[in-house]
C-alpha cells in the first residue's frame, strides 16, 4: 500500500516536525553510507547537527525546498547501488516515505514578521529565553583600522572578565599547521593603548590578510603539501575556522576580526557581532597620533589600502560586504562615544540584558 | 536511403535526454526496453525496404565490427580504473582542481581519453566531496579529459588510431600540441574563474575540508593495475597495427577472421584486442582486493547504462552514417574551417571515428599534391589537421559524442554530483566550447 502523508497547513507545521524530518533523511543517508562503505558518495559530510540545521533551514526558505529533495534523489542514486537487496528494500520504502513527507510540505511558511528566526537565535541578547547555560558569551568585532575597535574589544574583554584573542588564534592555527612561526606575522590590526607594556610587539606587524611575502618554487611545493593543495591564506582560514568553533564549545570571550561572527552563524553558535568605525579623518588622526613616524600622505594610503584589504578578505570568506550595517547585530561609530563610551554602551547594552 | 530512417535515433537521443527528467525512476528501469525499441523501430522498416538480409548485415557489421570492441574497451578501463584508490587529504580547490585537469588531459595522450577518465575520475570526486556543488568541475572533465586531452596520439582518441591504420605518421598528431596548449590555456582559465566564484560560496556557506592533520599524506593502493592498464593500451595500439600485418591478410588484401553473416567478419586483431583486455580485467580482479572497490563504490550501473543505450545508439546511428557516407564527398568542403565545423559537428552527436573517416577519405579523393601521404591520397595538413581537431575536440559537445562522456556522467551520478541534464549539457558546451572553438577557428583554420 502507497504511503500518502497527511496534508497540512503550513500554520500547522512546528519546527520540530520539519527537525524530525531533517533527522530521518541525516539518518537515511548514514545508513546508505554505511552499507555501501564507500564515502565517496555521501550526501551529508559535515557533523549531524549541523546538517540537521541546514536541512530545517533549506525546509523552511520558500525557494530551498528543491536542494532537499535533490539531496534525497543523491541519497536514492547511492541507495540503489546497495547489493543486499532486503537492506536496499528497506531503504527505498523509508525513502519513497521521506520523499512524500518532503513533497507534502508547503511551498511556504513565510509570514509578514521581518524577524529572521535563524539570526535572531544565534543571537546572544536572547539567550535568556532560548537557550541553556551552557551556552557561552561570545562576542565578535569587526572593525575599522584607526577606529580604535581593538582597544574597545580589549576592554570589553577586561570588563566582562574572559578572554581576547586576536593574534593568539593565529598562532595556534600556525602551531596546527606546523608553519614556520617566523615568516608569518599577525600581530592583530593596531596596537592597543591598554597593552603598554608589550607595546613594541604591535608595531609595524601586519594583519592576516596582508600580501604574502615572495617564495622559491622549493617552498611552494612544501606549502603545497603542507596546507593539503589549499593557498596558504585558505587553509589557515578553515583552521582558525575549527578553532574558532571549538572555542566557542569551551570558553566565554571576545575575538577581534577572522570573519568570526560569519563562522559562528555557519556553525549555528550563539553571539554578538559587532561592527565599530569611526569617519575617515578621525582614523587617519589616530593612526598618526599613535604613530608618530607615518606621514599623512602615507597614513591615509595606508588606510585606504587596509579598507579594500578588509573589503576582499571578508567578501572571499564570507559572500557579505564588510561593514554593511545589516550584517551586523550592532554597528558603533566609535567618535561618537569614544573608546571608553562605546565600552560602555556595549556593556550597558549586555548587561541590561541579563539583569 | 531517406532521411526518415534517421528518426529512430533522434528518438533515442530524446528518450536519453527527457526521460530522466520526467519519468526517472522508470527510465532506469527500463532502459534496456526502450533502446530495443528504438532499434527495432529502425531495423523493422529497413528490413522491409532493403530486405532482411541487408538489415541483418547492417546490424552485424554495426554490432560486431564497432560494438562489441568500443564496450569490451570501456569495460576493461571501467574494471581496472574501479580497482586503484587514492586516499589522501587533499583539498579540492581551484588550484588543486587546475592541477588535476592538467594531468588528466596530458594522460588522455598517453593512455586514451576512455582511460584517462576513469583513472581520473575517482580523485576528482573525492578530493572535492567536501564541497557541494561540482558538477562544473565535471564538466569541464568531460571537455578536456575525455576529449580534447586526446589529440596528441592515436592513442588518445579512436577517430585518430583509424588515421594511422590509414597510413598518418604515429607521431603526426603532435603538431597539434599548440591547439592542444592553446584550448587547455582558455578552458582551464575558464574553469579557474567558475571554480574561484563556486568556491567562496562553499566556504561563504560555511563548509570547510578536513585539514585538521598537519601536511598532506596520499596513498595510492591498487598501483599494479597499471599494468593492466598499459596491457590495455597495448591492446589498442595493437588494433591499429595488426589489420596491416600480411599475416592477417588473406590474399585479396581483407582482414582475416570469423566469417559471421553476408560480409560481416570478426577479425583476429578485434579478437586479439578484446582477449587482452579481458584478460587485464579479470587478472585485476583476481589481484585486487574488494576492499579498494568498496572504498571506490565500484558498481556495476554505470557500465551497463553506458552498454545498453550505446547498443540502441549504435544500431540507429546506422541510417545517419550511411547517409554522411553517401553525401560527404558531395558537401563541397574544400577549406580546413569547413572540415573542423563540419566533422566536429557530426561528431557531436555520431561515432566520431566513422565521422572522421569519412572526411579523411573526401580529403584524399580531392588529389591533393602537397601534405602527408596516406593509403587514402595526400591530404594538406591543414586539412588533416581541422578533420582531427573537429573529431576529437567536438565530441566534448553532447554526453554521447564520445563514450567516456557517458560514463563519466553516470560515475558521478552515483557519486552524490548532480550531473546537468542532456540538454543542460549541451547550454555548458554552447556557453564555453563553442566560443573557445570560434576562436580556434579564428587563430589556427582561417
Amino acid at each position: 500500500m502507497n504511503y500518502i502523508p497527511e496534508k497540512r497547513h503550513p500554520s500547522e507545521y512546528k519546527e520540530e516536525d520539519l527537525r524530525v524530518l531533517a533527522e530521518r533523511i541525516y539518518e537515511l543517508d548514514t545508513k546508505v553510507y554505511e552499507h555501501l562503505g564507500s564515502s565517496l558518495g555521501r550526501v551529508f559530510t559535515k557533523d549531524r547537527e549541523r546538517c540537521v540545521e541546514e536541512l530545517v533551514w533549506e525546509m523552511l526558505a520558500r525557494n530551498q525546498g528543491h536542494i532537499v529533495r535533490s539531496d534525497l534523489a543523491l541519497i536514492s542514486n547511492m541507495a540503489r547501488t546497495i547489493r543486499d537487496r532486503q537492506v536496499k528494500k528497506e531503504l527505498m520504502i523509508e525513502y519513497d516515505k521521506i520523499l512524500s513527507d518532503v513533497t507534502s510540505l508547503p511551498t511556504s511558511f513565510a509570514e509578514g514578521d521581518v524577524l529572521n528566526e535563524q539570526r535572531s537565535r544565534l543571537n546572544k541578547t536572547n539567550l535568556h529565553t532560548r537557550f541553556s547555560e551552557k551556552d557561552h558569551t561570545i562576542i565578535c568585532i569587526g572593525r575599522t583600522f584607526g577606529s580604535g575597535g581593538s582597544e574597545i574589544g580589549f576592554t570589553l574583554a577586561d570588563k566582562l572578565k574572559i578572554n581576547y584573542y586576536d593574534a593568539e588564534i593565529f598562532s595556534e592555527v600556525l602551531r596546527r599547521l606546523e608553519a614556520e612561526k617566523d615568516h608569518v606575522h599577525d600581530k592583530g590590526g593596531f596596537p592597543y593603548i591598554l597593552d603598554q607594556e608589550n607595546k613594541d610587539r604591535y608595531v609595524d606587524t601586519r594583519p592576516a590578510f596582508a600580501t604574502e611575502q615572495k617564495v622559491t618554487f622549493h617552498q611552494k611545493l612544501k606549502e603545497f603539501s603542507r596546507y593539503h593543495g589549499l593557498p596558504k591564506k585558505d587553509a589557515i582560514f578553515f583552521n582558525q575556522s575549527q578553532l574558532i568553533c571549538d572555542m566557542a564549545k569551551k570558553e566565554d570571550f571576545v575575538v577581534m576580526g577572522r570573519c568570526a561572527d560569519v563562522i559562528l552563524a555557519n556553525n549555528k553558535i550563539p553571539h554578538i557581532s559587532i561592527y565599530i568605525t569611526a569617519p575617515f579623518e578621525q582614523r587617519l588622526r589616530r593612526v598618526m597620533s599613535v604613530n608618530p613616524r607615518l606621514s599623512e600622505k602615507k597614513a591615509r594610503e595606508m588606510l585606504n589600502r587596509l579598507d579594500k584589504k578588509h573589503v576582499r578578505y571578508f567578501k572571499f570568506y564570507t559572500g557579505l560586504e564588510w561593514g554593511k550595517a545589516m550584517n551586523y547585530d550592532l554597528c558603533v561609530n566609535s567618535a561618537s562615544y569614544g573608546i571608553q563610551g562605546s565600552v560602555d554602551m556595549i556593556l550597558r547594552m549586555f548587561k541590561g540584558e541579563e539583569e | 536511403m531517406s532521411i526518415a530512417f534517421c528518426i529512430p535515433f533522434i528518438g533515442i537521443l530524446l528518450c536519453i535526454a527527457v526521460m530522466p527528467l520526467v519519468k526517472g525512476e522508470w527510465w532506469e528501469r527500463h532502459q534496456p526496453l526502450v533502446a530495443a525499441f528504438w532499434s527495432l523501430l529502425f531495423i523493422i522498416p529497413f528490413g522491409i525496404v532493403f530486405g532482411a538480409g541487408e538489415a541483418a548485415q547492417t546490424v552485424l557489421e554495426c554490432i560486431i565490427g564497432d560494438y562489441l570492441s568500443f564496450i569490451v574497451l570501456l569495460f576493461g578501463l571501467f574494471c581496472v580504473s574501479g580497482n586503484i584508490t587514492m586516499e589522501g587529504d587533499l583539498a579540492g580547490s581551484p588550484r588543486v582542481n587546475i592541477i588535476l585537469l592538467t594531468i588528466g588531459t596530458l594522460l588522455s595522450s598517453l593512455i586514451g581519453t576512455t582511460g584517462a577518465s576513469m583513472l581520473m575520475v575517482r580523485p576528482v570526486i573525492k578530493m572535492n566531496s567536501w564541497r557541494r556543488h561540482r558538477k562544473h568541475i565535471m564538466v569541464f572533465f568531460i571537455f578536456l579529459v575525455s576529449n580534447i586531452g586526446g589529440c596528441l596520439t592515436p592513442i588518445g582518441d579512436p577517430p585518430l588510431l583509424m588515421g594511422f591504420s590509414r597510413g598518418v605518421p604515429f607521431f603526426w598528431s603532435l603538431h597539434l600540441l599548440p591547439i592542444l596548449l592553446f584550448n587547455m590555456l582558455v578552458l582551464l582559465f575558464i574553469f579557474y574563474w567558475i571554480d574561484r566564484k563556486k568556491y567562496c560560496r562553499e566556504i561563504a556557506r560555511g563548509r570547510v575540508p578536513d585539514i585538521s592533520k598537519p601536511g598532506t599524506r596520499i596513498s595510492i593502493k591498487g598501483l599494479h593495475n597499471l599494468i593492466f592498464l598499459a596491457m590495455i593500451v597495448a591492446a589498442v595500439i595493437l588494433s591499429g597495427i595488426l589489420p596491416d600485418l600480411p599475416v592477417f591478410q588473406t590474399s585479396e588484401g581483407t582482414v582475416k577472421g570469423i566469417h559471421i553473416f553476408g560480409e560481416v567478419t570478426l577479425t583476429f586483431p578485434v579478437m586479439i584486442e578484446m582477449a587482452i583486455i579481458l584478460l587485464a580485467a579479470y587478472l585485476s580482479f583476481r589481484t585486487t582486493s574488494g576492499e579498494i572497490r568498496k572504498k571506490n563504490h565500484f558498481t556495476w550501473g554505470a557500465i551497463k547504462e553506458v552498454a545498453v543505450l550505446f547498443a540502441g545508439i549504435f544500431i540507429t546511428m546506422q541510417p545517419a552514417l550511411m547517409l554522411l557516407k553517401s553525401v560527404g564527398g558531395e558537401l563541397g568542403l574544400t577549406k580546413p574551417v569547413q572540415m573542423f565545423w563540419v566533422t566536429g559537428a557530426l561528431s557531436s552527436f555520431l561515432d566520431n571515428t566513422p565521422t572522421y573517416l569519412v572526411f579523411l577519405t573526401t580529403s584524399g579523393a580531392m588529389e591533393f599534391t602537397n601534405g602527408i601521404i596516406t593509403t587514402l591520397g595526400q591530404i594538406p595538413v591543414g586539412m588533416l589537421t581541422a578533420i582531427s581537431c573537429g573529431a576529437v575536440f567536438m565530441g566534448a559537445n553532447t554526453y554521447i559524442g564520445n563514450a567516456p562522456n557517458f560514463m563519466v556522467k553516470s560515475i558521478s551520478d552515483e557519486n552524490g554530483i548532480h550531473m546537468p541534464s542532456f540538454f543542460g549539457y549541451i547550454v555548458w558546451s554552447f556557453c564555453i566550447l563553442v566560443p573557445v572553438f570560434l576562436l580556434d577557428t579564428l587563430v589556427f583554420f582561417r
